[in-house]
């Protein structure tokens, strides 16, 4: 089973556990305009014109998993240090289960921990290709407003069902919220997704502040970015974000 | 405020008169200008010691400076007299074991200054037949003399303080009495001890010596500390505050200090004391003593997040060595095995048998610069240097070919090299120039009656041939590998051209040998030539002797040397261009380690440091964040990894590169920003912009 991928990224040190090596899946079900992955959203290959560097740097190619375990490996020795492992991230990863769940499986018979990070409006029969090879999922919860999930070209039903399986099915589950300025900020989005949590009885969630790290990459993949001139949160406005969200839920607000 | 501040601020103002300690060192030396060598430099250093009367500043907890040596009043023509007599006897220099040395003070320490005169007795009466050994024996009871005489001239100066409202007379008595028992005996306090070590230290400074080590501090002074804690003598705040009031004077040296590491019975030997000294230097945040830990595999990881959390201010301190590696390093060299595992570091990061051995001395090896003789027939235009004809470029036929030629070419650099360090300490006759008090601090030079640069140390000197720029080497010899012989894109004499161009109208080409692998991405195709390159040089320097028939280690370090050396070298074929500095230490080529510190670590920890005695510096700078409390686990997993496949040494800036622009924009507003240089850390403002560059240029990890 082919899978699609964009990059492997050495020592990541923001999704998930310890020292990680993230695994980019190319292509997206939805289309959040906050983006940060922006090469990631299709799954046909880009190209994309990297500042100082001559010529343009094509993104995306068809590998085997078997074929990309040596390089996920060179770094074994700082997962078992560190208690870190493998991160498939994307795009959505879910949308190429099967080649996800072939890697998966070489990693686990090495060992490795994976964690996976999804958007989860996948159907549920997706995840359980994964389920046995997958040590956490990263589950973002972007609104409890199902218009709002429809206008980024999510299923809000289809997310909660997945969460609530994934906790009945016993898999670790940490759920993270993007916090984007004038989508899910306001007080009551907040209560509301706080409240949609709680009925789920999530009691941990990390709390993924807006920054514009990846404008430059819109930029160079020649894409208009609808959130260059939003500023991110300021950290009064991120400290009521967080006493509200508290009321629900222990929150760690990532930095 | 603490103390320690406020005597920062003292030693900052400003002082009348001139410094001039060749003053005082005349005076003792035309008591007799006709005197013997040794007798001549102890009547100097007498008189350096006792001439002039001890200033004691109002926030030293432990006393001991150098304001005695200014000199006011004094006509300039005697000035000039006392400083063309003095230059007359010739000093050592750094090449010729002047400093760089740690101090026997664990000796001292058990027997006290009149203990060490006590042997010196005995070693006169052995040897009451053998005149030279007399001599020598008693120039250096003279220095002890004076250096027990100034303590006595800082007791009464503590003493004439005593009605000057203007001090605190408890800390004016603690010197009084602290001085009178190191008068009488043997220290018995940790404020004893300590005052001790540093009288001692302060008077290296008087002779003008730099890069004194003080060595593995937290294991001499552990005895004192061990008591005076149990019996609830001193805590733990009162030993940091007066070790914070040593350390804040260690300011423009580097004065090596080394904390933790292993017994013989492969017990880690970090204590309670290792953590206030290390609370300590983060304290005082100052460049200068420039902190080493000595890091087992059970060294808490506790010890070692303490560690991360000085890092992580900015300070650069600790440098972390691999314990396990040093101590595989030096046995090879036959030391006794006590003597291995109580070595320490001098300098940057000098791997040195504490207290047994003359002061270290070092010396450039510009491994890429012999690339450009292989291209261009052994002369190096930009070096303005010669080497050996290796042949014409065209009977290079193979990489194995290539490789032949360059280490021929490094052959003769090797033998070019010990020549011109040999040269050096043979221009001096060993006796002329003696080192009386500093050959009381190294065993065993009381009991030979011997001076130290004469046989007196229990151990000869060892030299190290610091080599530069592996990562230009490997970068370099992977490029002419893909490029020449395996893509058959290039021949060599278009290197050749390309590189005396300096690339200009080989853009083409230049573009090809950047994309050539290179070292620190984790990828053997070039990490096999820094292999090669730690073998090699090592085995290459294996032959040669120093003037007493000690050895030649290598290191890979670079201090700042890379920027001078990398100034005198061609256009390299890593795509280097001319001038520009060689890669630093034994990292990977600025910015060329693209997939981050993992493969950063995978590819420095693959050569065997065992080979490498001396010592070597990896370089990593990480953006402050990821010293916070979530995040600082990483960090610590990067290190045990290096180290657990055999890396040897890691130092770590935490300055983001904002700051350092914004630095160089306005220093006057970051006047106090510390950072990690290679083998020290220095205010960055003071650095040149060379200098300056070359650390922002460093890659930044995350």
């Amino acid at each position: 089973m082919i899978i699609n991928i964009s990059k492997i990224q050495h020592f990541s040190v923001g999704d998930g556990d310890g020292i990680r090596t993230t695994v980019f899946f190319k292509g997206c079900n939805l289309r959040c305009p906050w983006c940060h992955n922006p090469e990631n959203l299709t799954s046909s290959p880009c190209s994309m014109a990297c500042p100082g560097k001559p010529g343009k740097e094509i993104l995306g190619k068809y590998v085997f998993p078997g074929e990309i375990l040596s390089e996920l490996l060179e770094d074994k020795d700082f997962y078992e240090a560190s208690g870190g492992g493998i991160t498939f991230s994307g795009g959505e990863v879910m949308l190429q289960a099967d080649g996800a769940a072939e890697l998966g499986r070489l990693l686990k018979n090495e060992g490795v921990s994976v964690t996976i990070d999804t958007a989860g409006s996948i159907p549920y029969t997706e995840f359980e290709k994964l389920n046995t090879f997958v040590d956490e999922y990263l589950y973002d919860i972007k609104t409890a407003d199902s218009e709002k999930y429809r206008s980024i070209g999510g299923n809000l039903s289809l997310v909660t069902d997945n969460l609530s399986r994934l906790i009945r099915d016993s898999k670790s589950v940490r759920v993270r919220i993007p916090l984007i300025p004038g989508f899910n900020t306001d007080i009551p989005s907040i209560n509301s997704v706080g409240k949609l949590l709680s009925s789920l009885k999530i009691t941990d969630a990390d709390l993924i502040p807006f920054h514009r790290l990846g404008s430059s990459k819109y930029e160079a993949l020649g894409l208009e970015y609808r959130y260059r001139d939003t500023e991110p949160l300021s950290s009064d406005e991120l400290g009521i974000i967080e006493k509200e969200y508290s009321k629900y839920m222990k929150i760690k607000v990532e930095k | 405020m603490k103390i320690f501040r406020e005597l920062n601020k003292e030693l900052k103002e400003k002082r009348e008169g001139s410094y001039t300690p060749y003053y005082y060192r005349y005076l003792g030396y035309k008591k007799d200008l006709a005197a013997r060598p040794a007798d001549l430099r102890a009547n100097g250093i007498h008189s350096l010691f006792t001439a002039t009367t001890p200033v004691i500043l109002k926030n030293e907890l432990i006393a001991g400076n150098r304001l005695s040596l200014f000199t006011n009043n004094i006509n300039p023509v005697v000035l000039e007299y006392a400083k063309n007599t003095v230059d007359r006897f010739r000093e050592r220099w750094f090449e010729t074991c002047r400093d760089h040395f740690a101090p026997d003070y664990r000796r001292i320490l058990s027997l006290g200054i009149p203990g060490f005169i006590n042997e010196i007795d005995a070693s006169l009466l052995r040897h009451r037949n053998d005149g030279e050994k007399c001599e020598t024996l008693r120039s250096m009871r003279l220095t002890l003399v004076g250096f027990s005489e100034m303590i006595g001239n800082y007791i009464s100066a503590a003493e004439k303080s005593l009605t000057d409202k203007e001090y605190n007379k408890e800390r004016l008595e603690g010197i009084i009495n602290t001085g009178r028992a190191l008068l009488k005996g043997k220290p018995s306090s940790f404020k004893e001890a300590l005052q001790l070590v540093w009288y001692c230290h302060n008077a290296f400074l008087m002779e003008e010596r730099y890069a004194m080590a003080l060595g593995r501090l937290d294991q001499y002074l552990y005895p004192f500390y061990k008591n005076d804690t149990e019996k609830g003598l001193i805590t733990d705040d009162e030993v940091t505050e007066l070790l914070e009031n040593i350390f804040i004077r260690l300011q423009d040296d580097v004065v090596n200090i080394c904390i933790g590491g292993q017994n013989v019975r492969g017990e880690c030997e970090i204590n309670g004391l290792s953590l206030c000294i290390l609370r300590a230097v983060g304290n005082c945040n100052v460049p200068g003593p420039n902190l080493s830990l000595r890091l087992t595999k059970n060294t808490p990881d506790e010890f070692l997040d303490e560690c991360l959390k000085v890092i992580g201010t900015g300070l650069g301190y600790p440098a972390i060595m691999n314990d396990d590696i040093n101590i595989a390093a030096l046995k090879k060299y036959g030391y006794d095995e006590e003597d291995v595992y109580d070595y320490c570091m001098v300098g940057c990061i000098e791997n040195f048998i504490s207290g047994k051995q003359p002061p270290w001395s070092d010396s450039i090896f510009n491994t890429p610069g012999f690339l450009d003789f292989v291209f261009n027939d052994g002369i190096s235009e930009t070096g303005h240097t010669v080497g050996i004809n290796t042949g014409r470029l065209e009977s290079i036929k193979t990489m194995d070919d290539f490789m032949h030629a360059y280490e021929r070419q490094l052959e003769y650099g090797a033998d070019e090299y010990y020549s011109r360090i040999n040269s050096a300490s043979d221009s001096l006759n060993q006796k002329y120039i003696p080192d009386p008090f500093m050959s009381c601090f190294c065993y065993d030079c009381i009991g030979r009656g011997l001076d130290i640069h004469n046989g007196g140390a229990k151990y000869p000197s060892v030299h190290g041939a610091v080599t530069m720029g592996i990562g230009t080497v490997s970068d370099s010899l992977a490029a002419i590998e893909k490029v020449v012989f395996i893509d058959k894109e290039a021949t060599l004499e278009e290197f050749r051209d390309a590189l005396n161009s300096n690339f200009e109208g080989y853009e083409v080409l230049r573009e090809k040998l950047l994309a050539a692998p290179k070292y620190g991405n984790n990828d053997d195709f070039v990490d096999k030539y820094a292999v090669w390159f730690i073998d090699y040089l090592s085995s290459l320097f294996e032959k040669y002797h120093t003037y007493d028939g000690g050895r030649f280690y290598i290191a890979a370090a670079a201090n700042i040397n890379n920027i001078y050396s990398g100034s005198v070298t061609n256009a390299t074929p890593d795509g280097r261009k001319r001038g520009e500095p060689l890669s630093d230490a034994a990292s990977p080529g600025y910015g060329r380690d693209t997939k981050g510190p993992t493969s950063t670590v995978n590819s420095v920890s693959k050569p065997d440091y065992t080979k490498v005695a001396c010592g070597t510096v990896v370089n990593q700078k990480y953006s402050p964040e990821m010293f916070s409390d979530e995040k600082r686990g990483k960090l610590l997993a990067i290190i045990r990894t290096l180290f657990k496949k055999g890396g040897q040494e890691i130092q770590i800036n935490a300055t983001s590169r904002e700051i350092l622009k914004k630095a160089m924009d306005e220093p006057e507003n970051y006047s106090d920003l510390v950072v990690r240089v290679s083998g020290f850390s220095a205010f960055y403002v003071t650095l040149d912009r060379a200098v300056q560059l070359d650390i922002l240029n460093r890659t930044q990890h995350e």
